[in-house]
């Protein structure tokens, strides 16, 4: 059979392929997440959104929105959760971080990862917070718990920076 | 890009001021919770389910039934605060997320749409059953 057309550039399959591996790589991190004990409701590490961070200075914006929308529907597709309330508030979650990393890296001059993945991580929490209290549970009490659970983003937003920039420094 | 946890000028400024403005947002709710009997309230979406005194030593456990989206929560009152003792939902932390008392403290189970929430002074009453 002879095959007509242009074939892709090698460097158009490597990106290809690295996004994959770093879609790999967020959707075992979205599980190992899922199955680790919560410190508070809706809490976790936010190991997911570094990779998203990742793909966005490496690739774009578009591959890091793509990244985020992916692995939480697969990532959901594994534990069970796909279309769940869960589903809706770890999807709000991961757009809202991806849309406020593209904003500061883009917009704020002087930030480095540690600053846009601290922004992130508020982001995600924030954005949590307002899809339950708006779609599944209409109480204004929910949001007594945010304060603390704020904090601890803020720790884990920077430490996942700092990681972030580990990994860039040494994977360019 | 040097690796630091110190991070930019910048970095530090935006962590200050979010830190700042959760530190306050958290004083103030502090302040607000504070200002009431300790009790533990459950609510379904809009909807106040009821509310509960947290029991003092020696008096008996509430069980409250909580009909949600997807059944029933069944929601254990006691001395070790309020607790979701078993729930319809599949991932079950509402359940493993065991009993709170502090104020402002809460358990919800989304996909149930159940939510339980300590509100008041839970520990100035506490304090004042051991004096």
């Amino acid at each position: 059979m002879l095959i007509t057309g242009e074939r892709p550039a090698l460097h158009e399959l490597e990106q290809k392929g690295r996004w994959l591996a770093l879609l790999m790589l967020a959707i075992g991190l979205h599980m190992f997440e899922a199955s680790l004990p919560s410190l508070g409701p809706w809490f976790k590490l936010g190991l997911a959104n570094l990779v998203t961070l990742l793909a966005l200075i490496w690739m774009g914006p578009k591959a890091a929105v793509l990244l985020a929308i992916s692995r939480v529907v697969i990532g959901a597709f594994f534990i069970g959760t796909l279309f769940t309330p869960t589903f809706i508030m770890s999807m709000a979650g991961a757009l809202t971080a991806a849309f406020v990393m593209i904003a500061a890296w883009r917009w704020l001059p002087g930030v480095s990862l540690i600053g846009i993945s601290l922004l992130a991580a508020l982001g995600h929490m924030l954005a949590q917070f307002i899809t339950v209290e708006s779609l599944f549970i209409q109480q204004t009490a929910l949001f007594y718990a945010l304060p603390p659970l704020l904090l601890l983003s803020s720790i884990s937003g920077w430490l996942n920076g700092a990681l972030a920039m580990y990994i860039a420094a040494r994977l360019p | 890009m040097p690796v630091t946890l110190k991070g930019t000028r910048v970095d530090r400024l935006l962590l200050l001021s979010g830190v700042s403005l959760i530190a306050v947002a958290w004083l103030l709710i502090q302040s607000f919770m504070a200002s009431g009997p300790a009790v533990a309230a459950v609510y379904h979406g809009k909807t106040l389910l009821a509310t509960y005194p947290l029991p003092l030593p020696g008096q008996p456990a509430i069980h409250f039934d909580a009909h949600g989206e997807l059944g029933i929560s069944e929601i254990v009152i006691d001395q070790d605060g309020a607790r979701i003792a078993a729930s319809p939902c599949t991932t079950q932390q509402c359940v493993l997320s065991g009993a709170h008392r502090h104020a402002g403290d809460m358990i919800a189970c989304v996909p149930n749409r159940i939510l339980v929430a300590i509100q008041g002074s839970a520990e100035a009453r506490f304090d004042a059953i051991a004096e």
